[in-house]
């Protein structure tokens, strides 16, 4: 009978054994790829790119063990049912003439100064704000940074159609003075299964990346299949940080048109001793933009016809203007799109070096060249007008970059138009008066109703809501500046309310413009090796081309407790002036003066009186008899007067110390 | 049978354990310290205040090293130095000018920084009122088991902290906070050192048990910065932090240094002020608790015979072993400090007018007669009255 029973069980765990183990091979892995692009800018720096990504495939298991995604992250996106998170830490600005606005890398790349959040949540619709709360203390909490201010409902917004279409439960909000820094790095590289111990984060020495003019870090979660069961989803976790650093002159000097040549460890003061163990795939990558690989072809034929030497055809890494220390494993060349050049990436695996023999790759510029980085079809720039404490005025001026805008643009009944969304996001003390917009295209004044394709206003709310304003603006494709006014009045904060440097300034937040019939990616041939890699998938993908105006910085009214000091002073003053002279006037005896200065006269001391003896004989005059006797008796006498208050005042000490005592 | 056998059994086993627990509770009365904390505070703004966010990272630096891990570190900044724009140096901070040590790391956690740093804030921190919302790394979760440092440093004066130069702590609040951390049990033990002017007044309120106070200056002084670094521009750290970490340098975690050597290590001549010591609220004896108690996380390990015998826990005995190699070092400073009493004194107060006044207060002393001095500058006087007075008139 137990024999028996005995059997059944084993049987029976033997099946539960079996079954868990298919479902095991079932499961997809957690993965983890780490990647490094690097790209020459044409204002000799460098853009160094880190792109790391763990994705959790989804899995129907109730509780799940992690290998590599962290867990912190897995609970807040259980926790707060989010859809789709990106939190960026940034410093500086990303310079759009200089470094490109009309790439995959710098539509990603760039970013508002200081702190930006946005969160899609899966909650029902009431539930949204307070989800949002507890997010922003949480990740407050994981990113050592006040993210917590964005809680209160004057400091986010929900944008509904210029962001991102996602219905209501989108929330958006930037702190623009949130300084980034080491502690805001360290929380973020501990998500890391090798954090910066080994693989390419091991680059990341603070200091060179902290030096160089524009930083920005990057944390991107997307839940895919976000059922009906809670842990079936699977989420993907990106994380970047993009750096733009001035490669040390090495003996070159300012002047020479030759770009810099850099190395990895020239850049960061460290070298690459192999990948993370962990990561499927580690590679480094060295971009040349279109418009440089035109250019180093340019200067390739024109070796060629000078030199009348051969070269393998094609584009690739011995080319004479260039030079790589190490040859690539793979080039990438991006397949020729209708309306671009192409783009070359060169890729490096990192799988091969040991701590031993580092990475270390060196790009050296043998010939210079020269080129600019493809422009978005306008340039963007946002600036304050007006003077004083009281009032002003915004304006977000466009200006035509020169790019032809006709193969985008949409044309109807005969007209080429195209769109530009805006979305702008002002504090509740600066009270914009949306009637007052007004729009001029090639700097005249054009009624609003004609190039307002959609507006949505909602107007600031004392203390409650801040202004936000979206609208899609319709251009005709031959415009080549625009600029948009709108009229502010200046509010007052409660004395509380006034931050600890509050003469510093306020700070509107950077306004966001779309241009929405423009998309970029890259094009690549499909094939199985950029499965791999996923920042080359990354970079396939469709993305808007956006750009971020700069801060405004507003002068508001602060405390100043010197007016009250001012004012009581001034009124003492007053007052005093007021009743000295009335006094002076009523009680003033004129003839009494007289008379004692007479008296005074008479009671001259001797040496006075020597003196005014000798002045009158200097002057030959005769002088006034004096009266000696009554001067020597009075002066006895005063000397008496004396001696006896000076007893007086002795007394009165002596008391007084008596009494202390 | 078996069931009422068992049941006697348990009953018993039940007796036995009800009197262990009261004869442990009898023999406890006290908590055993189980864990450290540390609260450290920069409370000032602004690019030229770098010296109070060098002190309060140094301080970071040395309790971390002394075995404080980060999660109970609450560390609040006022300020960004280490990538302020006026820094050469960017994601560094230095305490000294030979720039050896770059206390920022590469692992620095800051809790609360910026606008964050208020005194509502610190205060929460002490009393443990938070919202719901407010995530456990921002979070003071000490227990009745707490050994708690509070380090302070920033601009102060006669009972009051200045937090961001726009409002201010005063030694009520402190003393308050205290007294409510201690009705609530979220500390064993507390040490405060506060690094600022005037100090020793913002411990003036204190009155709860277990409060042990350093601070750097009496009231009516100054705490003066150490040094300038000229790369910096600006001077990198305060006197009085420089000196306690001169002291903590030497030790490490095993160390059994006593509170008493470090407050003996405190030459006012060096500090150019007077330490200051409250010590009259903590009843343990200064030179058998260890700075470790504070500084570091050293705990007491207790040997028992078995696993889960929880209430064999014996009074602690800690310190009556060993006193270190510097045990000679406490006597003898001790003794110093009793034969250098005068000269403490003197050293008191720096500044100019007073330091004239004690050179003639010295001058006086040498003199070997000095009633007949008395009676001659009197005599003396009366000419000069008189004098003076024919002249007038």
């Amino acid at each position: 009978m137990s024999r028996l029973q005995y059997l059944f069980l084993v049987i029976f765990l033997l099946f539960f054994v079996s079954k868990s183990k298919a479902k095991e091979e079932l499961e997809a892995e957690e993965e983890f790829s780490e990647a490094l692009l690097l790209r020459p800018l044409p204002d000799r720096k460098v853009l160094a790119h880190f792109h790391f990504q763990i994705s959790v495939p989804p899995t129907q298991t109730y509780v799940r063990h992690h290998h590599l995604f962290p867990k912190s992250i897995y609970q807040l996106v259980q926790k707060f049912r989010i859809r789709e998170l990106e939190l960026s830490f940034t410093q500086g600005r990303w310079n759009y003439e200089r470094w490109g606005g009309y790439d995959p890398i710098s539509s990603s790349v760039a970013k508002p100064p200081g702190v930006e959040l946005w969160a899609v949540f899966d909650v029902p619709k009431n539930q949204v704000d307070s989800s949002w709360k507890n997010l922003t203390h949480a990740l407050s909490g994981l990113f050592c940074a006040s993210i917590n201010f964005l809680e209160d409902s004057t400091t986010y917004s929900s944008p509904e159609w210029t962001f991102r279409h996602s219905g209501n439960s989108l929330r958006y909000g930037t702190l623009p003075r949130e300084a980034v820094c080491t502690e805001n790095l360290t929380p973020w590289l501990k998500l890391l299964p090798c954090r910066d111990k080994a693989g390419l984060a091991a680059l990341m020495d603070r200091p060179s990346i902290y030096r160089g003019s524009y930083h920005s870090q990057k944390l991107h979660i997307t839940v895919k299949e976000y059922g009906a069961v809670e842990s079936n989803s699977g989420i993907i976790l990106q994380q970047t940080l993009s750096v733009v650093l001035q490669p040390p002159n090495l003996g070159i000097p300012s002047k020479s048109k030759l770009q810099p040549s850099w190395s990895l460890s020239s850049l960061f003061g460290r070298e690459v001793s192999g990948k993370c163990i962990l990561s499927k795939s580690s590679h480094v990558y060295i971009q040349f933009e279109q418009n440089l690989v035109s250019e180093l072809k340019r200067l390739e034929e024109a070796t060629k016809a000078s030199n009348t030497e051969v070269l393998s055809s094609g584009f690739s890494s011995n080319n004479p203007s260039f030079e790589l220390s190490v040859s690539p494993n793979r080039v990438i060349k991006e397949v020729a799109s209708s309306d671009k050049g192409t783009s070359v990436l060169f890729e490096f695996s990192v799988d091969h070096y040991r701590d031993l023999k580092p990475f270390d790759l060196k790009l050296n510029w043998k010939l210079p060249a020269s080129w600019s980085c493809e422009q978005a079809p306008f340039h963007v720039s946002r600036f304050l007008m007006g003077s004083g404490n009281e009032r002003g005025a915004i304006a977000i001026s466009l200006t035509s970059t020169g790019k032809n805008v006709y193969k985008q643009g949409a044309t109807e009944g005969g007209v080429c138009h195209f769109r530009v969304n805006i979305f702008q996001f002002v504090p509740w003390y600066v009270k914009v008066y949306y009637h007052t917009l007004r729009i001029y295209t090639d700097e005249q004044l054009q009624p609003a109703e004609g190039l307002v394709e959609k507006m949505r206003v909602s107007p600031s709310e004392d203390k409650v809501s801040p202004g936000v304003m979206e609208m899609v603006l319709k251009l005709s494709c031959g415009v080549k500046t625009a600029a948009l006014t709108l009229e502010f009045d200046k509010g007052f904060l409660h004395i509380d309310e006034y931050p600890p440097d509050a003469n510093q300034g306020f700070d509107i937040p950077s306004a966001l413009v779309n241009f929405a019939d423009f998309q970029t990616k890259m094009h690549f041939v499909e094939d199985d090796s950029l499965e791999n890699a996923p920042i080359l998938s990354n970079l396939k993908e469709t993305r808007p081309v956006l750009a971020y105006t700069e801060v405004l910085l507003v002068p508001l009214t602060t405390p100043d407790f010197s007016m009250p000091y001012n004012v009581i002073t001034i009124t003492c003053t007053v007052f005093a002036l007021y009743f000295g002279s009335l006094l002076n006037a009523l009680r003033r005896r004129i003839g009494e003066e007289e008379r004692l200065l007479k008296d005074k006269e008479r009671r001259k001391g001797p040496l006075t009186m020597l003196l005014s003896r000798l002045s009158a004989k200097l002057r030959g005059k005769p002088i006034e008899p004096p009266e000696p006797s009554s001067s020597s008796t009075s002066s006895h006498l005063v000397s008496r007067k004396l001696i006896s208050k000076i007893l007086l005042v002795a007394g009165v000490a002596a008391i007084w110390q008596f009494y202390l005592e | 049978m078996r069931n009422v056998l068992f049941f006697s059994k348990s009953a018993t086993w039940l007796f036995v354990l009800v009197v262990v627990f009261s004869a442990a509770d009898d023999v406890i009365g006290f908590t055993m310290h189980t864990n450290n904390w540390a609260v450290l505070v920069c409370t000032s703004r602004f690019w030229f205040n770098y010296r109070h966010m060098a002190n309060t990272l140094s301080l970071y630096r040395t309790v971390k090293r002394l075995g404080i891990p980060d999660e109970r570190i609450i560390l609040m900044l006022a300020d960004d130095m280490a990538c302020n724009a006026r820094n050469k140096y960017p994601a560094q901070v230095f305490n000294n000018e030979n720039h050896k040590l770059n206390l920022y790391g590469d692992n620095v956690e800051v809790d609360y920084r910026g606008y964050e740093v208020t005194v509502e804030n610190f205060m929460r921190v002490l009393t443990g009122r938070h919202e719901n919302a407010v995530p456990r790394s921002k979070r003071l979760l000490s227990d009745e088991g707490s050994h708690i440092l509070i380090y302070m440093t920033g601009h102060g004066g006669d009972e009051f902290l200045k937090f961001q130069d726009n409002e201010e702590l005063q030694s009520h609040d402190l003393a308050d906070a205290v007294k409510q951390m201690k009705e609530k049990k979220r500390f064993k033990e507390l040490l405060i050192m506060v690094d600022t002017c005037q100090a020793a007044t913002l411990f003036n309120q204190l009155s709860s048990p277990g409060v042990l106070a350093i601070g750097s200056s009496m009231k009516g002084e100054n705490s003066y910065s150490h040094h300038l670094d000229s790369d910096v521009g600006v001077s990198v750290v305060d006197r009085f932090t420089y000196h306690t970490l001169a002291f903590f340098e030497k030790l490490n975690m095993y160390d059994n240094a006593s509170l008493t050597s470090l407050f003996n290590s405190y030459n006012p001549r060096l500090l150019m002020s007077t330490a200051y010591y409250r010590t009259d609220l903590y009843e343990r004896k200064l030179n058998e608790v260890p700075v470790t108690n504070f500084f570091g996380s050293v705990m007491e390990t207790i040997h028992t015979d078995s696993a889960y015998r929880v209430f064999s826990r014996k009074r602690s005995k800690q310190f009556e072993a060993t006193l270190e190699p510097s045990e000679e070092n406490v006597a003898m400073s001790v003794g110093q400090k009793e034969t250098d009493d005068p000269i403490i004194k003197e050293q008191q107060i720096a500044c100019p007018f007073t330091r004239s006044i004690n050179r003639i207060h010295q001058k006086m002393d040498k003199i070997p007669n000095p009633d007949s001095w008395l009676i001659y500058g009197l005599v003396l006087m009366v000419p000069m009255v008189a004098v003076s007075s024919w002249f007038s008139h």
